[in-house]
This record gives structure tokens, sequence and C-alpha cells, in this order.
């Protein structure tokens, strides 16, 4: 430490050096106190760097897409794979082979409990698949054909949606959003069918070679034979959305609100099911037996006569269904809110009920913490240091009135004394900042002065004084660099206080809106009603303040030693 | 300075501040609302009976008579205006909230200052050992842990997932009762009483267990521990009946102070397990901007504090006649 070419500095660095390697060394010593400087520290970085940390915005609602696949049977409804990360529009079974398609041009097999994608030329979103000889799969713009195990383009034509495609046999039909109808001919071509209707069109199904039905908005209901449209009679006017003909005698129809048509070989017929909601799509798996499905895990059960709601636990959208033998096959899933969700890869500690990150929001709620406790310090440090000094240096009436003030402050208890000044002015962080700056330096204000009361006795003070120096020189020049210990420490437990302040008054929705602190996290969690059962949502925020207020009590605990040498011998 | 004396001089200096801080409040709120009628009026009454409340509060005199009437009312009549949320009488409202957070609180501290001094004496006495770090860093880590979030804990895990504690409000729902009284003396309310009465509880036993073993060590080495180890007492004897008799006197006062301060420092206990409190209902007020209910509320927090505060010192001096006073202390 000694350097003999710079006496001067090295003087000086022996004063003021030592205020800042001694606290460190006494801090390394103490096994407690280091492990607290290490965890300080580790938030500290987390808070300067945290918008590289979190993986993404605090007030981000996630979504979350999960394909979903259930077998629908007389029975029972089971639900097949395990999650899908992207939303299946139609599924079609041919052998063994279930085959399902959805956004992005995806195409997926399922195969031994899960999904294996397939490789296709198409990033469009895919609304259709069915399987005769082939299999083909429809879309945005875009018809695709299964040879030997490899999509291709079959057919692309821009600008026309897909909705509807239909195989039986040699024979193919597919429909458009925009009304283009197309045949598969016997040579693998795909052929216009020239019609007049005009109106959306979402579905088409074969009965036979020759004979099927397309539906589509405003109750749409064609009857397609032998290469030509004729409109059907039928009184329904809502949407319709799927179709399925079973046999030339036997085709159902679903749409919106609930509605259902019944053909039985001569007439459409309006019938009655359990449900008002939304249909999209319907599956005849016998004359005794047929499923339809909807939003909101909504499936319904035909046996012939009469409807009936069928239970699944599912809650989600179905939007497909595929025959199977002597059962149906159901896909769907839109995106959902990604909500109170434990902990995954993707959210580490898991989702709000907003689906928010719950990691992400707990980095930011590092630097509000950090930002309260260094302001909120610096300002009982400041006012509670300089009420000691001159308290304790002028002594008498000063001191009198001082410590009265003192003594009032105490009587004040914190949290109501804050809800109070919310009531008055608004919850904002310097709102938090001043209650606990006005009610904390109480205390460092009466530690300081029974230091200063002594200090100011010694020889020192007594010789500066005879020198000529001012009073403001003593204190801030002579008396001040010795009580430094002390502040440091005093300043070390007002930021812990001040962190569990702010906590506390974010949790009681008191603390700064629109800000992020581990406070607010909780206060959303008690909001939300979920905090009973979210575990995720309620441990990673209190145990980091529990862990920066330990630390900072651990690190406080060994400073003690520096301000009262006293307490050495007792440790 | 005699001990009577010294009483009636800190008797008097309670009073002065609890005069500054009634003082402080009223000119908060007049800050806060200029116009005072609408602290004071609730709304829906008619123009006859806002008049008439307006002259009970003085409101059509100059600021200064207002001050005096509304310490009057508050001091010596108990009267501090009709509660907008409840349309009733704040005092008694006040009143009520103030008993059920005291039976949770006395309760608490109560246990936490029965085991906490406890456990003081067992760190001192094993000092060195892996046992008084332990202690040492279990009540810190308890100290710094808030409330609200081991509640939070506490409701989840032996609330919701062992279902062996209710987890909100003092009884079960519906219940009659005739008064407090009634309604404490139930083993329903004291299966409600447990989970929240733990927690504040564990949040308590950190300070006197830490109290407790600083003045140990003190009075460790004073010389009638020397003298009882050297008659051949047990450690434990000397321990628990000699040393820890002699060092009970800051926990004793720390006591008193605690249960001032957790009459109104402890809304957060109140908020996460429903409990019908001083605190939880001053929340509510300052949600609802229900002024006169805020304030009552807060006046009597306050009061507790000083009152507390008082009852400490009277302690101090009865408990140990070798106290100089006065003293010098936190």
């Amino acid at each position: 430490m000694r350097n003999t070419s710079a006496p001067r500095r090295s003087a000086l660095w022996k004063i003021y050096g030592k205020m800042f390697t001694e606290p460190l060394r006494v801090i390394v010593r103490d096994p407690l106190a280091l492990a607290g400087l290490v965890i300080l520290t580790f938030i500290v970085l987390v808070a300067l760097f945290a918008p590289w940390i979190a993986p993404y915005d605090p007030d981000e609602m996630h979504r979350k897409v999960e394909g979903v696949l259930f077998r629908l049977s007389d029975g029972e409804a089971r639900r097949l794979a395990a999650e899908w990360p992207f939303p299946l529009n139609a599924v079609t079974m041919r052998g063994d082979e279930i085959i399902a398609v959805g956004g992005g041009g995806r195409i997926v097999r399922f195969e031994g409990g899960r999904w294996v994608e397939e490789a296709t030329s198409t990033e469009s979103e895919l609304f259709a698949v069915a399987s005769g000889e082939r299999t083909y799969a429809a879309g945005d713009g875009v018809i695709l054909r299964k040879d030997e195990g490899e999509w291709r383009s079959d057919l692309v034509r821009e600008g026309t949606a897909f909705k509807g495609l239909s195989l039986a046999g040699n024979s193919g039909l597919a429909v458009g959003e925009d009304g283009a109808v197309l045949k598969l001919s016997a040579s693998g071509a795909w052929e216009e069918v020239p019609h007049r209707e005009r109106g959306k069109m979402a579905s088409a199904s074969l009965a036979n070679e020759n004979l099927g039905f397309i539906v589509g908005e405003r109750g749409m209901l064609l009857r397609y034979e032998r290469g030509s449209l004729r409109r059907e009679m039928v009184r329904a006017f809502r949407d319709l959305n799927d179709v399925h003909a079973y046999t030339p005698d036997f085709a159902l129809a679903v749409g919106a609100r609930g509605t259902i048509l019944h053909f039985d070989g001569t007439r459409w017929r309006e019938m009655f099911g359990p449900e008002t909601r939304d249909l999209r799509a319907v599956r005849i798996v016998n004359e005794k037996l047929a499923f339809a499905v909807g939003p909101f895990g909504v499936v319904l059960k035909y046996d012939g006569t009469n409807w009936t709601s069928v239970e699944t636990g599912y809650r989600r959208n179905f939007r497909g269904l595929g025959s199977a033998d002597g059962a149906v096959l159901a896909v769907g899933s839109d995106p959902f809110i990604n909500e109170l969700s434990p902990p995954t890869r993707d959210h580490l500690f898991g989702t709000t009920h907003l689906g928010r990150d719950i990691f992400t929001q707990t980095v930011y709620g590092s630097r509000t913490a950090l930002l309260v406790a260094i302001l909120a310090s610096l300002v009982v440090s400041f006012i509670g240091v300089n009420v000691g000094l001159v308290a304790g240096y002028f002594r008498g009436k000063t001191d009198d009135i001082l410590m009265r003030i003192v003594d009032i402050m105490y009587a004040l208890p914190f949290e109501p004394f804050a809800m109070i000044l919310v009531l008055i002015f608004n919850p904002s962080i310097w709102i938090v900042i001043l209650a606990v700056g006005l009610l904390t330096w109480r205390t460092n204000a009466r530690v300081v002065r029974s230091q200063v009361l002594s200090i100011a006795r010694r020889p020192f003070v007594k010789a500066a004084r005879a020198a000529g120096a001012s009073d403001f020189r003593i204190m801030f020049v002579h008396i001040a660099p010795n009580i430094l210990p002390l502040v440091f420490l005093q300043l070390a437990v007002a930021a812990g206080f001040a962190i569990t302040a702010e906590a506390t008054l974010s949790f009681l929705g008191l603390g700064p809106p629109r800000m992020h602190s581990w406070g607010t996290i909780l206060h959303a969690a008690r909001l939300s009603g979920a905090w009973r059962t979210a575990w995720w949502w309620i441990i990673p925020p209190g145990a980091l303040i529990m862990l920066t207020v330990v630390s900072i009590f651990f690190i406080a605990r060994a400073l003690e030693v520096l301000s009262n040498p006293r307490l050495k011998n007792e440790r | 300075m005699n001990r009577k004396t010294y009483l009636l001089s800190r008797f008097l200096q309670l009073a002065a501040t609890f005069l500054v801080i009634l003082t402080m409040l009223f000119f908060l709120f007049r800050l806060a609302l200029p116009d005072p009628t609408t602290a004071l009026v609730v709304e829906g009454l008619s123009s006859e009976e806002q008049q008439l409340v307006r002259e009970r509060f003085g409101l059509h005199l100059p600021l200064w008579q207002q001050y005096f009437i509304y310490l009057k009312n508050s001091v010596f009549l108990g009267e501090f205006g009709t509660s907008f949320h409840y349309k009733a009488p704040v005092a008694p409202i006040v009143f009520d909230k103030f008993l059920n957070t005291m039976i949770l609180m006395v309760v608490a501290i109560l246990i936490s200052y029965t085991i906490g001094p406890a456990l003081g004496v067992l760190l001192t006495w094993k000092r060195g050992g892996k046992l008084e770090i332990g202690g040492i860093v279990t009540g810190l880590v308890f100290r710094s842990a808030p409330m609200f979030w081991t509640g939070m804990l506490a409701v989840m895990f032996f609330g919701v997932y062992l279902r062996w504690f209710p987890t909100s409000g003092m009884r079960t729902l519906p219940f009659d009762s005739s008064g407090f009284l009634d309604t404490i003396t139930t083993l329903d309310f004291l299966h409600h009483l447990v989970l929240p009465a733990l927690v504040v509880s564990l949040y308590y036993m950190g300070l006197p267990m830490l109290i407790m073993r600083n003045t140990m060590l003190e009075i460790m080495g004073e010389d009638f521990i020397e003298l009882c180890r050297a008659k051949g007492l047990k450690e434990r004897v000397v321990m628990y009946r000699h040393a820890a008799r002699n060092a009970l006197l800051p926990v004793v006062t720390q006591a008193a102070i605690t249960i001032g301060l957790a009459v109104g420092g402890q809304v957060v206990v109140e908020v996460v397990f429903s409990w019908p409190g001083l605190g939880r209902e001053m929340l509510q007020a300052v949600r609802t901007s229900d002024y006169p209910m805020a304030q009552a509320a807060f006046m009597l927090m306050a009061f507790m504090v000083l009152a507390m505060n008082f009852v400490a010192d009277v302690l101090y001096g009865v408990l140990d006649p070798r106290v100089s006073l006065p003293r010098e202390g936190r």
C-alpha cells in the first residue's frame, strides 16, 4: 500500500481508501456477509441488464397454439395426441395413416402417439384434407397431392382459398371460398364446374362419384350431380360450415348458431340440437352414429334420432372431423392466451392469468426494487445524518427540538401513513420514496446523534474549534468522516427497509402504477384470485424480496463491527 | 428526576405529540380537500341535513375555529364523522375493527415473545456452534420475508393444498354472534386464527430472539453469572433462571412497542387472510376515498403507538429499579 514516490497521495489513500477497503475486508471475512454480497451483486447485475436477460416484453400477452386430436366413438371421447404447437384444421384417415393439416402449410402424420411433420412445398394455410385412392390437401391457393410418400402441388390458383375437399373413388370435388368449384376428372386433372351461384362456399362432400353437396354462407346448400350444380330447397338462412354425405340417402350439414340440417334422400329438414353455439364440422359414422363439433369444446352426438352433448373436458376450439373406422377423429384449437401456465421451457416461471411471462416481470421488478432502495436510502441518510449531526453538535435547545420531532415521527406507523399519502396524493414511485424518506430517518438521526455527542467531546474537535474552524467546517470536515461507517450501515438498513416498503405498498395496490415490481406481481396474483393455487406466480417475486433484504441484513450485520468495535469480541 | 415526575413528563410529551399528529392530519386533509364539506358530508343527504352536519363540524366558520372544533370532536367527543362507505358513524365501526386486529396481534405477539426469547437463550447457550448461525440466519430470513408473501404461501400450502385450516375471515360464514366476545369464544374462531397468527408470530419472532441473544451476551460477562457457576449450578439453571431473567427487560419493553405498532402496521396480513381488522378497513377507506374513516383509523393507530411506547417506559421503570431515568434508546 505504501507508495514512496507519491507520499501525499499515499497518505490520502490511507485515510479515504480505508473507508472503502475496510468495509469490504470485513464483509469478505464474514461468510454470511460474503454470501449476501454475492447475491446482491447478482441482483444488481440482473437489474442493470434486465432488457437483455428478460426474454419478452413484461406486458406481452403470450398466446399459445395447441393442436389437438380426439377420437370420438359411441362410448367415449378420447384425447389422442400430445401437443402439436400449431392449429390443425382438418384430418383424414387412410388405412392406418392419420393425416392432419393446418397453418403454415404444415401437414402432420400421427404416428406412435405423436405428430411427425411431413415435407411440403407450400407455406399457405391448409383447410382441408381428404383421402380416396390418393390423399389430397387443399388450402390457400393450392391443392396438394401425395404421391409415393411425397407431397406435390397438384394445382395452384392464386386468390382462391380452397375450404372444402371431398373424394369418392376416382372422382373429387374442391370448393373455394370465392365460389370456385372444381371437380377431379378421371384423368386426374381439376376442371372448373360452371355455375351461377354467388356467396362464399365452406365445404363439399361426395356421397359417391356422381352425387355430392356443397354448403356455404347464408344457408347456401347446393346439390352436385354429374357435373352440374342445383340449389336445394331448404329453409336455412344461417351460414353453413360443413356437410357430410354418407350415402345418397343420408347427409348432414351444420352451421352457425347450432344449425343442423338432415337429408333423408329426398329433402333437407332442420333438426334441433342441444347447442346454440356454432358448429364447425360434422361427420357420419353410420346410420345410427354421427358427430358434430364446434368452438369451446362443443361435441354433439347423433344416435339416429336425437342429438346429445358429449363432455370432453376440453374447452378450446374444434375445427375439423375426419372418418375413421367405427369412429371419427376431431382436430382443432385456435391460438389461445397461454394463461396460468406452470413453468415451461418458454416461460421459466410460468405465466399470469393474462398470459404474461412471470420471469420477465420478475427480472424487471428488480429494477424498481433497487431504484427505490437507492433513492429512498439516500433521502433517509441525507435527512438523518444532517439532523443527527446538528442535534448532536449544537446540543441544548436545538437538540431538544429536533429530538421531539423525531419522537413525533416515531408515532407514525409506516403503512397507514403511506396510505394517507396515497389517499391525498396519487400513487407513484415518488410517494413510496417520500413515505420511506419521511418515516425512516428518525432512527438514523438518533443513532448518528448519539455518536456525534461522544465525538464532539474528543480533543481533536476542541483543537479544531481553538484553531478557529467554523461550526460548519467542524461538523462536516472533522466529525462527519468519523461517523461514515455508521452512515454506511444505516444506508444498508434503510435500503432493505425501502425494498420491503415498496413491495408492501405495491402489494396493497398503492404502489407506482404501470411499473413492474415484485410487489405488483403479487398484487396482480391476489387480484386475479389465482394465487391460491398458482405457486409459480407467488414464489419467485417473494423469494427475491426475501433474498435481497436478507443479503442486506447479512452485510449490515458485518458492517456493525466497523461502527461499533465493541462487537468484535462478541462475534 | 424521580419516577413520578419522569412519567408525568413522558405523559405530557405523549399528549403533545398526539396533538401535533392531529394537527398534521387536519392540515393534510385540508390540503387534499380544499372543500371539507365533501369530506364530512355524506352524499345523498337532504340540504337541511347537510346544513346540520356543517354546523356540527363548524364548516361555515374560519379555518382556525374549524381546527379547534375538530380537536374537540376527535379528542373529547369521539366524533369522527360519518363514513361515506357505511353511511354510519365512524367511531363504533373503527372500534369493532380495532378489537378484531388486537385479538390477532396480541395472540401472535404473545406467541412470538414467548418462544423468541427462549430461542435467544438457546442461541447464547450453544454459542459458536452451527445452531447459533442457523438460528440467526433463520431469524433474519423470517424478518426479511414479507409477511404478505409468507401469508400467501401459508394459505396455499396449509389452506388450499392440505385443507387443514380455513384461509379467510374470523368465522365460517354465515354466523350469528351477539358481540365480540361471543365471536371469539368459539373453536371455529380459533381454527380461523391459526394461520394468520402463525404467519405474524413467525415474522415477529426474530426480533425478540436477537434482542435476547444480545442482552444475554452482555449479561454472561457479569460477575453474578460466574458466582452461579462457581456454586455448581447446572448450566441450564444458570441460563434460564439467572441470566435470562435479567435479560428479559428489553424484550418486554419491545413487546409493548411492537403491540403498538402492530395495530396499524400489519395491513398486509389482514388483507391476505381477509381478516376484518382496522388495517384492512383503512385500506378500503383509502381505495374508496372514505376520508372520515381513514382519518379516524389513522388517529387510533398513531395513538396506539404512542400509548404503547408510554407503557414500555412505565414497564421499564417498574421492572428494573436500577434504571437511570431518563433513558436513551430507540
